[in-house]
């Protein structure tokens, strides 16, 4: 049981008063800006990274882990009293959450939603002690050809899995590859497509592409099509429930996290699959008074999705610490975050820092306790965050995103990078093009080609040494099946849709 | 007019720069060149491989285009995702922002991000100008005060450098 040795000194890194002051603000922030409509916990991470500059590594984590968990807790609030559908991990939870909102079961669904995220976090992240040293154990052994192979799983799988079109996915993917490409080759120093710029050798920092991606892209994109009628915000008091709420709850907290955690380590797995299939079997197995309240606000749809969303979060930092492979673009921003200290999250990571992993592990548990504090009696001060009044809550958006930019690095021409980038963000979300690929093919891109080439290099040649290892092998293979499986079943629709033509449409 | 450029969608032209893209990393990376000692591929190796990729994912996206396919704009908070796009929106807050780009370092942060804000505020529909002024010059300065005296940021100070 060496893990729980390093975690209770992870604890005693964590429990000192500053570091606890860093977590309070993690959190605090993460919630604050978590609320905020338009804003997901991608967005939220990355307009906050920029102030996590300013504190020491192990501090900076704590911060980032009360950042990351907050950013979580705070969609949920948003999507409950807010009546319109939000970023996707949290749709599942406005569906059955805003009914019971509109019913006057707000402080209900928000209590379910909180003690389930605390719940669901604190279980999830135990198991992410238990899973990640053998996941350590396991890949200590893993070659080049093995991380590479793990980076195009990771490629593909959230290119196929995250919009209904594999193209508009792989498109997605691909702009990110090329952004990753701009400045000087690592191995070689030669400069790569940076039109002469001077300031493009060092790459385009992640942090301008997240901000420029997310709330540029988004600013543009509500300036597009801003709604007008004013947003119906439901009143809340304090968040609390009764014995029966907690009778019906205790369930599909549990079903909810074993759904959530698997599928945020997964590649491609993310928040969606696990908070949708979580709603769908509580559905399934809902009987007596929740069977007739399903649809109209029942508490299992709410307690059941939101304790998978938080479970695949703390899933999620399975593979980004034990191999460095981001699965959803909060953690593909996460992972900049540790190259920005210069830490490289993988199996050495535990080796050479298990201090300010075990640290930042033991973190996500305070951080968990505090927000169950938090969001329980502050309730009605978030629900005040969502009348900011929209042209001043976007006009923020913009200035704080410029801010950030602009302290990156003195100079006016990140500013321009940051519109250009904004502009793309615009139109991949007017088109329908998923921003998530992208994000993770910036920065899992450069990884993926020095693991390739390193790999080319020790076969002098021969290409066969991608899938000498029986790892890569199946992980190529799992790659191949992802982009696949969209196709083919699309194509089977089409020749049922041709079988079924004439009467039996109507 | 309409019915000469009926072929023609706004998403074609998204899919044409994904196209542009690929040929783009291909051509631009034709003088990168290491030297032939190195073992293994070189720096024109992977980009080669992407560009190759995005031509090809290119070419079935303009395909797609074209056959009718599209993707769901993606819904959000704040957006009416039935409403047609509203390019004037995009096109004021545009401006806007360039505007302050270029001028940043002439107006300095306290100038450049209240006028930033204001023009904002009235482009996405602030009702009161009046109110939007103050609450503009209040984000200039409190942004100002918080991040380059309380957390040691580097913003431009412009003329107000003597007041401040």
């Amino acid at each position: 049981m060496a893990s729980l040795e390093l975690l209770l000194d992870g604890f005693a890194a964590a429990l000192t008063p500053v570091n606890l002051m860093y977590a309070l603000i993690g959190v605090t922030l993460g919630t604050l800006v978590g609320v905020l409509p338009g804003i997901g916990p991608a967005m939220t991470v990355a307009l906050l990274l920029p102030v996590t500059f300013t504190v020491p590594p192990t501090a900076a984590f704590i911060m980032f882990a009360g950042i990351y968990y907050g950013g979580m807790y705070g969609g949920s609030t948003t999507s409950i009293l807010l009546n319109t559908p939000g970023e996707s991990s949290s749709m599942i939870t406005a569906l059955e959450g805003n009914k019971m909102a509109r019913r006057g079961r707000a402080a209900q669904a928000l209590a379910t939603a909180a003690i389930g995220s605390f719940v669901a976090g604190t279980i999830a992240t135990a198991l992410l002690v238990v899973a990640a040293p053998a996941v350590v154990a396991f890949a200590i052994s893993f070659g080049p050809e093995d991380y590479f192979a793990l980076a195009v799983l990771a490629f593909t799988a959230v290119s196929s899995v995250l919009s209904r079109s594999v193209v508009r996915g792989l498109a997605s993917l691909g702009l990110g590859l090329v952004i990753g490409l701009i400045g000087i080759d690592q191995q070689t120093g030669q400069a790569r497509l940076t039109l002469g710029v001077p300031q493009l050798l060092d790459g385009v920092d992640v942090v301008i592409v997240a901000v420029g991606l997310f709330a540029l892209g988004e600013a543009l994109y509500v300036a597009s099509r801003l709604r007008h009628s004013p947003p119906s915000v439901v009143p809340v008091g304090r968040a609390w429930m009764g014995r029966a709420d907690w009778r019906r709850s205790w369930g599909p907290w549990l079903r909810g996290t074993a759904l959530g955690f698997p599928f945020g380590a997964l590649p491609g797995g993310g928040a969606e699959i696990p908070t949708f299939l979580s709603y769908a079997a509580e559905r399934r197995l809902a009987r007596g008074v929740a069977r007739e309240e399903y649809g109209k606000g029942a508490i299992e749809g709410v307690a059941g999705p939101e304790a998978a969303n938080n479970a695949s979060a703390a899933g999620t930092l399975v593979p980004l610490l034990t191999l460095g492979l981001p699965t959803s673009a909060t953690a593909a921003i996460m992972l900049a975050a540790f190259q920005q200290y210069g830490l490289q999250p993988g199996p050495q990571l535990f080796d050479h820092n298990p201090a300010l992993v075990w640290a930042m592990i033991a973190s996500l548990f305070i951080g968990n306790a505090m927000l169950l504090v938090l969001n329980l009696p502050l309730a009605p001060l978030w629900a005040r965050v969502l009348r900011v009044p929209r042209p001043y809550l976007y006009a923020g958006i913009v200035l704080f995103a410029a801010l950030g930019v602009y302290a990156l690095n003195g100079t006016v021409v990140d500013l321009f990078v940051l519109y250009l980038l904004g502009l793309l963000g615009y139109a991949m979300r007017r088109f329908g093009l998923p921003v998530a690929p992208a994000v993770i093919g910036m920065i899992l891109g450069p990884m993926a080609e020095i693991q390739l080439r390193r790999a080319l290099a020790i076969g002098a040649g021969d290409v066969s040494v991608l899938v000498r290892s029986p790892v890569a092998a199946v992980l190529l293979a799992l790659s191949a099946l992802a982009l696949l499986t969209p196709l083919a079943r699309r194509l089977a629709a089409r020749r049922r849709a041709a079988s079924y033509a004439g009467p039996a449409e109507d | 007019m309409t019915r000469l450029r009926s072929w023609w969608r706004p998403e074609l032209g998204l899919a044409l720069v994904v196209l542009g893209l690929g040929v783009f990393v291909i051509a631009g990376t034709l003088d990168v060149s290491a030297a032939a000692s190195r073992l293994g591929p070189g720096p024109r190796f992977f980009p080669v491989l992407v560009g190759g990729a995005m031509v090809v994912i290119g070419l079935f996206y303009v395909f797609d285009v074209l056959r009718g396919g599209h993707g769901d704009p993606e819904e959000s908070e704040d957006v009416d995702a039935a409403a047609p796009a509203d390019l004037r929106g995009v096109l004021l807050v545009s401006g806007i922002f360039l505007a302050f780009a270029a001028l940043l370092d002439l107006l300095g942060w306290i100038i450049g991000a209240s006028l930033l804000f204001f023009g904002l505020s009235v482009a996405l529909g602030a009702e009161h100008k009046a109110r939007a002024a103050v609450v503009s010059v209040v984000i200039g300065v409190v942004t100002y005060v918080l991040f380059v005296k309380g957390l040691g940021v580097r913003l431009p100070d412009g003329p107000l450098a003597g007041v401040m």
